[in-house]
């Protein structure tokens, strides 16, 4: 199969999965008591809230209502969020940013610890440092994401006062400089105006919650690469590399790194399914102006629509990425295309 | 394994009987040294125990009042106390709620829940998994369409999706995770079955005329499960991980309630610059949401720990 199949194979079987999704999120709007009011804004009028009704065909049969609401979502009506105060495309507009920005941050971190610590550790296999690396990886697992943030700021926070206790900047840059809003990610915006200053306050905001959401991401990862790497150590090529006489240095990175890597991006997905997760978990507690935060706060409020918005949203993303990750290891792996 | 006919009668039965599990202990008997040598999985069993006997044990270690939702933590509505002040081994939290007390029945609560939506997220995926994987044909491509739309979403994610239309309660969250977690054990348990089908003593059966439902109940279901163990004693540790991870965004059970994810989010009230007195002296009351969440990292970890474990055992090619 050519790559360019490969790729047309694998958006085609991507349909009934997003048509499945929104069947779900259909479903739950209407599971909600009245569905309309997913559409009522505080300042209707009793007569129009009835064309509610009229223009999402809510007295028509189901399936029929299901294709108007697709029709809806297809149109970016995807319904009021009362926590906001916005439509939801809008609000999701507003707080994107705030989250693909540390989502990517944190993506990165747990791509580049992950990797080195599970190259290092399958090098120096049953040596402390792997002990080390396995407590490391075993931690991530297990610990709630929400006790690791509240630890991480007991001490980074309340005790040595190093890093911030959330948010994504200092205040003193919204009355001093301005906060500039290009793109709406903070990191990019205040590069393009020249605030260096705001650009270094933003980063250090970023540190604490980007660890927290990372840390599970660097536990999966750490592992995958861990036995890929003791895997591929074992084949004769390394020996053979070895007996010519290629620097043991050589060999480890450019030998077995590199095809350890294949199976490891296939984890890489499976992370990010964590990470968008556990976003609403750490921007709850680090106070990050994001997707997660918003969908925590609507869910306190009982704001159905933000709350399935932001699923729908984070669901399509997820298979996107997953899709990306299938395509680059089809890219790597060419058995994989065959099959 | 061997494949049973016809039933013996009597003490042939019986001798029978014995010829047919003195492998399997022996098998037992060897996981379980295995186990003991391995000390990660001796640490993970520790963890696990003490958590179940906690769990069994709470009406002892921790004596509920004689009327009243025994889940409801009692409290004496001061500020939170520091450990070991007044009797309360772990100090008291938000309105005083004794901690150790919520801590024991929280595990109660958490064993309850995890052991409930692991074991039927389970049944329900073998039964599905197996159908489809032995079947085939249109019935396989329905259920398989089905679990990749559940599995196109994050856990937690679509948790809250669930949750987030139902009352909120711990039978919801739990309602929901099922709902979340069955696919996952659905597809495993298809892809067991498919290749155990076409095993050399599935044939034999089917060539000497055993029912094709007898084939799937006797010789390829019991025969596929090896893998679920060791996702099973994983999940047990997950669920309850996500599960924590709702009670603390606010879904499921109320503010005092014996439960670790809600007892973590009403200690946060108290996160620095929070302070109490007690005695004259001044406390940053980490305990009212550390602890709790150190009986959710012990409780994950310690199925973490078994499951890599059992993976190793229950893989003869991993096992020297």
């Amino acid at each position: 199969m050519k790559m360019y199949q490969f790729i047309i194979r694998r958006l085609l079987l991507l349909i009934p999965v997003l048509i499945g999704v929104t069947l779900i999120v259909f479903l739950l709007t209407r599971l909600t008591g009245d569905p309309a009011a997913a559409y009522v804004t505080p300042r209707m009028t009793e007569a129009q809230i009835l064309q509610v009704y009229v223009k999402y065909h809510l007295n028509d049969p189901p399936f029929t209502q299901y294709l108007y609401w697709l029709q809806g979502i297809f149109q970016g009506d995807w319904g009021y969020s009362k926590t906001a105060a916005l439509p939801v495309t809008e609000a999701i507009g507003v707080f994107f940013p705030a989250t693909f920005e540390l989502a990517i941050v944190s993506m990165i971190i747990g791509v580049i610890i992950g990797i080195a610590l599970g190259t290092t550790s399958a090098v120096r296999r049953n040596r402390p440092f792997d002990h080390g690396t396995r407590v490391v990886s075993l931690i991530g697992v297990s610990i709630p994401i929400f006790v690791l943030a509240l630890i991480l700021l007991y001490i980074f926070y309340a005790w040595l006062g190093i890093f911030p206790a959330g948010n994504r900047y200092s205040n003193i840059y919204i009355f001093s400089t301005g906060i500039p809003t290009i793109t709406g990610f903070i990191l990019i915006d205040s590069l393009a105006v020249g605030n260096v200053p705001l650009f270094f306050d933003a980063m250090w905001h970023l540190v604490l919650p980007a660890l927290t959401l990372a840390f599970g991401s660097i536990a999966i990862i750490t592992r995958i690469m861990r036995n890929s790497m003791l895997e591929v150590l074992g084949l004769d090529y390394i020996k053979t590399a070895r007996a010519k006489g290629v620097p043991e240095r050589v060999v480890i990175k450019k030998h077995a790194r590199r095809n350890a890597l294949i199976p490891t991006t296939t984890v890489v997905g499976l992370a990010f399914g964590g990470l968008l997760g556990g976003a609403v978990l750490t921007e709850t507690i680090f106070n990050w102006p994001g997707l997660g935060r918003w969908s925590a706060q609507s869910i306190t409020t009982l704001d159905t629509p933000s709350i399935l918005g932001f699923v729908l949203l984070t669901a399509i993303f997820y298979v996107f990425v997953n899709l990306i990750v299938d395509i680059t290891y089809a890219f790597l792996d060419p058995k994989v295309r065959l099959e | 394994m061997a494949t049973t006919s016809k039933k013996g009668s009597g003490a042939v039965g019986a001798n029978r009987l014995m010829t047919e599990l003195r492998p399997r202990v022996r098998e037992a008997r060897n996981s379980w040294r295995l186990v003991r040598s391995n000390y990660t999985a001796m640490a993970g069993l520790v963890m696990v125990l003490t958590m179940v006997t906690i769990a069994i044990l709470a009406p002892v270690l921790a004596p509920p009042a004689p009327y009243g939702n025994p889940y409801s933590i009692p409290k004496d509505f001061y500020d939170p106390k520091p450990p070991g002040a007044e009797g309360y081994i772990f100090g008291t939290g938000q309105f005083g709620t004794d901690i150790y007390y919520g801590v024991i029945w929280g595990a109660r609560a958490t064993l309850y829940a995890s052991l409930f939506v692991v074991l039927t997220s389970a049944l329900i995926g073998i039964v599905l998994g197996a159908v489809a994987g032995y079947y085939g044909g249109k019935v396989d491509e329905a259920i398989m369409r089905v679990t990749d739309v559940f599995l196109a979403l994050p856990a937690l994610i679509l948790a809250i999706a669930i949750t987030s239309v139902l009352a909120p309660s711990l039978e919801n969250i739990m309602l929901a995770l099922i709902i979340v977690w069955w696919p996952g054990y659905a597809r495993l348990v298809r892809a067991q079955v498919l290749s155990i089908k076409e095993s050399t003593y599935v044939e034999a059966a089917r060539a000497i005329g055993v029912k094709k439902s007898r084939i799937l109940f006797r010789h390829i279901i019991p025969n596929s499960l090896s893998p679920m163990i060791v996702s099973i004693t994983l999940d047990l540790g997950a669920v309850a991980l996500v599960a924590a991870g709702l009670s603390f965004l606010g879904f499921g059970v109320p503010t005092g309630y014996a439960e670790w994810g809600r007892m973590v989010s009403d200690g946060r009230n108290w996160f620095p610059p929070m302070v109490v007195v007690y005695q004259g002296v001044l406390y940053n009351p980490w305990w009212v949401w550390l602890i709790p969440g150190m009986f959710i990292l012990i409780y994950t970890m310690g199925f973490s720990l078994i499951g890599d474990a059992l993976r190793d055992i229950l893989d003869p090619r991993t096992r020297r």
